[in-house]
């Protein structure tokens, strides 16, 4: 009679202890902690939209930044908190950290209720069991739990910096093909010019059949680049479009500024984006996932030994002679014998999987500093390489251009020379905003590497002499 | 020791000249000082105060250099060397030159005269002088190599040998020849007769120059030297009309030019106004019955003309070359013509491109003229020089004769602009203009093509009035 309380006062305490050792997860929190994290990067704006009424203020929001040509900051906003796309990565984060708290408890116990009669014998058993080893181990799950919780914020964390990087990037793909499209349009115009004072030449008989041709050859072919360049005008802002998630209205709405920004004043110094190391993003999640080994072995060499199931049983037997009824009550421990498996090889896999991680943290320290210094170097590079296009190339071209006008004044050379040169002129204008595009990708590719998302950016140099033999009538 | 002060005197006397003072007094002492002149103005003419005396020339932008007399022998002293020379107020050229000029000075001396030339070379290879026209002992001739050695960088040779016939000769090397004279060097050199002359007049006012031609970039300043033909700078003694001098005369003076050309193509040199006789070429004088008059004299490449006139109609009168591509200044000559092509709504479109844009040409070239435009540093624009009524449009070689019946003789100063007595300037007429008669059977041609090139064109006249919109 007096084991009853005993066993209550059991289920009693594995109660609380379910309670009380819960692993949650609040989304609200865990993006506000991203939003700490990353402070700098997205500037504390991320936010899962979940009601209709933050769905409402976030589309009022939208068509205000909409009002304005686009900015690069502008467009990290717009993403963050208007992207359906975005608001995906951050809704499977959440399902993500929940699976992983979800590991975190203890399987539920089972109740077993058995009914058998033997001749005029009813028997009722009564089992409650739950695994003991799942609760011996539980405080173990529960860190390792928490551990994957962290890693999944970690990894919304990530692809955070991802998404905010590639809609930087994007835009300035947009931007800058849409300036290379009116410039294009610049280059169009004056073989179009060409083309039709040609055509009027010949009219009056002042050129032949031949020069006109070769004049109007020019205009054919600045067609075909006008096309090309308004197409991919079009493409890379279709392609900011959808990292936006723009409707088609507010599409329409979307306004880019005309240009680039100016390079800044003077390139970041390589002390200024080396300072942080152990607390990148990348070192971090190599960091928690050999903690995750660790704390998984510990757990799995116990496991691997044994299966422990413990069980409450309260059985009653009746007898229908004599109408009298009996309890029986006890406990039941079941033991798998490691006869065939003693778990020798989940232990070589728990103790591959620490060393690999163990590794993995290692090549990441070391990459962290590599990665860092190959993105300053494409950092440092662009931007001395759109700083020489503005300072020198530019000014050159500029010279040239002056110098040509002032010939073409002199009447040293003719309206088709000048109108040739501007179209050489207009091609290194070209080279010069492809230039400081790729400063500014590589300087979001520079931002993420530093936060810890190592990217990397091709560095083309650009001039690769485009537009030199555009020139007619030389 | 007179002779010494004498050629101070002289050098004084060609206003601005100045002995050079780089050069060590110590090796010099067995030369005649070397005297430099860097302005280029005209000089009055150098009368002689030792040696026979002669009437002197005056040489058009230049000057003429001063001697001494070494017991009973001139000696002159020519310094080849690279010089500064402003061919006009607004551009200056790099050359190489003589005594600080390009052309050299000019050399005067008397039939009979022995002379003895100091050449000293400065430029930084070998030269050599070659006295052209001139009958001399074959070794003084200067011809590198055939005649001499070439006169090394920092060396002095000496030429020696009498001046035997008068008449009107250059100087120039025979050294690296193509890339020395591109750069400027030669000279003039006139041997005046030692006494009356059948066959030479004495003449009231005696000029004379050089035809050369350079190539330079506008916007550099050294000629290109292996230029053979496209020279973009026809110029009279290293001078380009605004900056040439005019010749001046008083009215009724018997005006002698002496023109000898070291270009590389012939220039028919024209006057207006007046007709000149060619009394003398690089071989002498002209036989009486082979002068006849002419306006225009062609001379060849590599030829000395002289011509004689009387300056007798007042006025300002043009004096030019006749090849009108060389009274134009740099140009270039592959600008397509423009006249009479439709800007209508291009200007627009070039100026959304080149913001600075002007049509020019679209009727003709005298537009350049008008338009007062930023040009390339160092560089004259094409046709220039302001007249009493406005652009003269022209440049190169281009001058003019200013007779005047009160200039002083003597006086070589310019007397500003003919004053033109009432009535004798041309004027607008501003009657009812009558219908001309026009032939309808005229200029047949006097063959039938066999075969038509092209249907009948309606003959399209260009009116040439501008149009709105530029
Ligand atoms: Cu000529």
């Amino acid at each position: 009679m007096n084991t009853a309380p005993a066993v209550q006062k059991t289920s009693i305490a594995l109660a609380v202890l379910l309670l009380a050792g819960c692993a949650t997860v609040n989304i609200n929190e865990s993006i506000e902690q991203t939003n700490q994290e990353l402070n700098g990067f997205t500037k504390g704006q991320l936010s899962l939209v979940q009601t209709d009424a933050q769905r409402q203020a976030m589309a009022a929001k939208a068509s205000d930044i909409l009002k304005e040509p686009l900015s690069q900051p502008a467009a990290v906003e717009l993403m963050l908190t208007h992207s359906p796309q975005f608001q995906t990565v951050l809704a499977e984060s959440w399902a993500q950290a929940a699976l992983a708290a979800q590991g975190g408890r203890i399987h539920n116990p089972v109740f077993a209720f058995e009914r058998l009669r033997i001749r005029d014998e009813l028997e009722l058993g009564r089992l409650l069991s739950f695994g003991l080893l799942d609760l011996l181990s539980f405080p173990a799950r529960q860190g390792i739990a928490r551990t994957q919780i962290d890693r999944a914020q970690l990894q919304l964390t990530g692809n955070v910096v991802d998404q905010v990087t590639q809609v930087r990037q994007a835009w300035v793909d947009a931007v800058a093909a849409q300036q290379a499209h009116t410039y294009a349009q610049q280059v169009f115009e004056s073989a179009q010019t060409s083309a039709e004072l040609a055509r009027r030449m010949q009219e009056v008989g002042n050129f032949t059949r031949l020069q006109r041709a070769r004049q109007h050859s020019f205009y054919a072919d600045a067609a075909v680049n006008l096309a090309a360049t308004r197409h991919k005008a079009t493409s890379s802002r279709e392609a900011l479009v959808r990292m936006l998630g723009l409707s088609s209205e507010q599409a329409a709405q979307l306004k880019l500024p005309e240009r680039l920004p100016d390079l800044p004043e003077a390139p970041k110094a390589p002390s200024e984006v080396a300072k942080r190391g152990e607390d990148r993003l990348d070192v971090r999640m190599a960091k928690q996932g050999f903690e995750a080994s660790v704390k998984s072995q510990g757990l799995g060499n116990i496991a691997s030994f044994l299966d422990i199931e413990a069980g409450v049983r309260y059985d009653t037997d009746f007898e229908n002679d004599t109408g009298e009824r009996s309890n029986k009550k006890g406990y039941e421990i079941e033991l798998a014998l490691p006869i065939f498996d003693w778990g020798g090889m989940k232990r070589d896999a728990m103790n591959a999987n620490t060393l690999a991680a163990a590794n993995r943290l290692e090549a990441t320290l070391r990459n962290a500093q590599s990665t860092l210094r190959e993105s300053y170097s494409a950092y440092r590079t662009t931007y001395d390489i759109a700083r020489h296009y503005r300072d020198e190339i530019l000014p050159l071209k500029q010279t040239i251009a002056d110098e040509n006008l002032l010939r073409y004044n002199g009447m040293f050379i003719g309206v088709f020379e000048l109108l040739a040169d501007s179209r050489d002129q207009v091609n290194t204008v070209v080279q010069a905003i492809n230039a400081q595009a790729d400063f500014w990708r590589a300087d979001a590719a520079l931002q993420a590497t530093v936060v810890g998302k190592p990217m990397t950016v091709s560095v083309s140099g650009a001039a690769a002499n485009a537009g030199g033999n555009a020139g007619g009538g030389h | 020791m007179t002779s010494r002060r004498d050629f101070f005197k002289a050098a004084a006397l060609t206003g601005g000249a100045v002995a050079a003072a780089s050069v060590s007094k110590v090796a010099m002492s067995a030369l005649p000082e070397p005297v430099l002149q860097t302005s280029p103005d005209t000089m009055p003419p150098l009368v002689p105060n030792t040696g026979r005396p002669y009437n002197p020339v005056v040489t058009l932008n230049g000057w003429t250099l001063p001697w001494r007399m070494n017991q009973g022998v001139k000696e002159f002293h020519l310094v080849a060397e690279p010089v500064l020379r402003e061919m006009a107020p607004g551009m200056t050229a790099h050359l190489w030159g003589y005594n600080g000029q390009s052309p050299g000075p000019t050399i005067e001396v008397v039939e009979g005269d022995r002379v003895r030339i100091f050449v000293t070379n400065k430029l930084p290879e070998h030269t050599s002088v070659h006295w052209h026209g001139q009958r001399l002992p074959n070794g003084m001739d200067g011809v590198t190599g055939l005649n001499q050695p070439g006169i090394p960088a920092g060396k002095t040779f000496v030429y020696e040998f009498e001046a035997r016939r008068p008449g009107t000769f250059m100087y120039h090397p025979h050294a690296d020849e193509m890339v020395q004279m591109a750069m400027g060097m030669m000279g003039f050199w006139v041997t005046h007769p030692k006494n009356k002359h059948p066959l030479i007049s004495d003449v009231d006012r005696d000029y004379c120059f050089l035809l050369n031609a350079y190539d330079i970039d506008p916007g550099a300043y050294t000629p290109k030297i292996m230029t053979m033909l496209d020279f973009n700078l026809w110029t009279w003694n290293s001078r380009l009309f605004p900056g040439i001098s005019p010749l001046v005369a008083r009215k009724n003076d018997r005006v002698r030019l002496r023109v000898g050309n070291l270009t590389m193509t012939n220039h028919p040199i024209h006057i207006h106004g007046h007709e000149f006789e060619v009394t003398g070429t690089d071989g002498g004088p002209t036989p009486k019955a082979g002068r006849w008059p002419e306006v225009t004299v062609d001379i060849a490449v590599g030829q000395m003309r002289q011509m004689e006139f009387i300056a007798s109609e007042e006025g300002d009168w043009a004096f030019h070359c006749h090849k009108s591509h060389h009274t134009m200044n740099a140009m270039g000559h592959d600008v397509p013509t423009m006249i009479g092509v439709d800007h209508r709504g291009m200007t627009k479109k070039i100026t959304k491109l080149i913001p600075d844009y002007m049509v020019m040409g679209e009727r003709g070239m005298a537009d350049m003229s008008e338009m007062q435009m930023p040009l390339p540093d160092n560089t004259l624009p094409m046709m220039t020089g302001e007249g009493p009524f406005g652009s003269v449009e022209m440049g190169g070689m281009f001058s003019m004769l200013k007779v005047r019946k009160d200039q002083k003789p003597g006086d070589y100063s310019d007397p500003g602009w003919y004053k033109h007595p009432e009535g004798t300037i041309a004027y607008e007429f501003t009657g009812e203009l009558a219908k001309p008669a026009r032939s309808s059977g005229a200029g047949q041609p006097s063959m039938k093509l066999a075969q038509k090139q092209q249907p009948h064109i309606e003959l399209k006249v260009r009116k040439p009035t501008g149009h709105a919109g530029h």
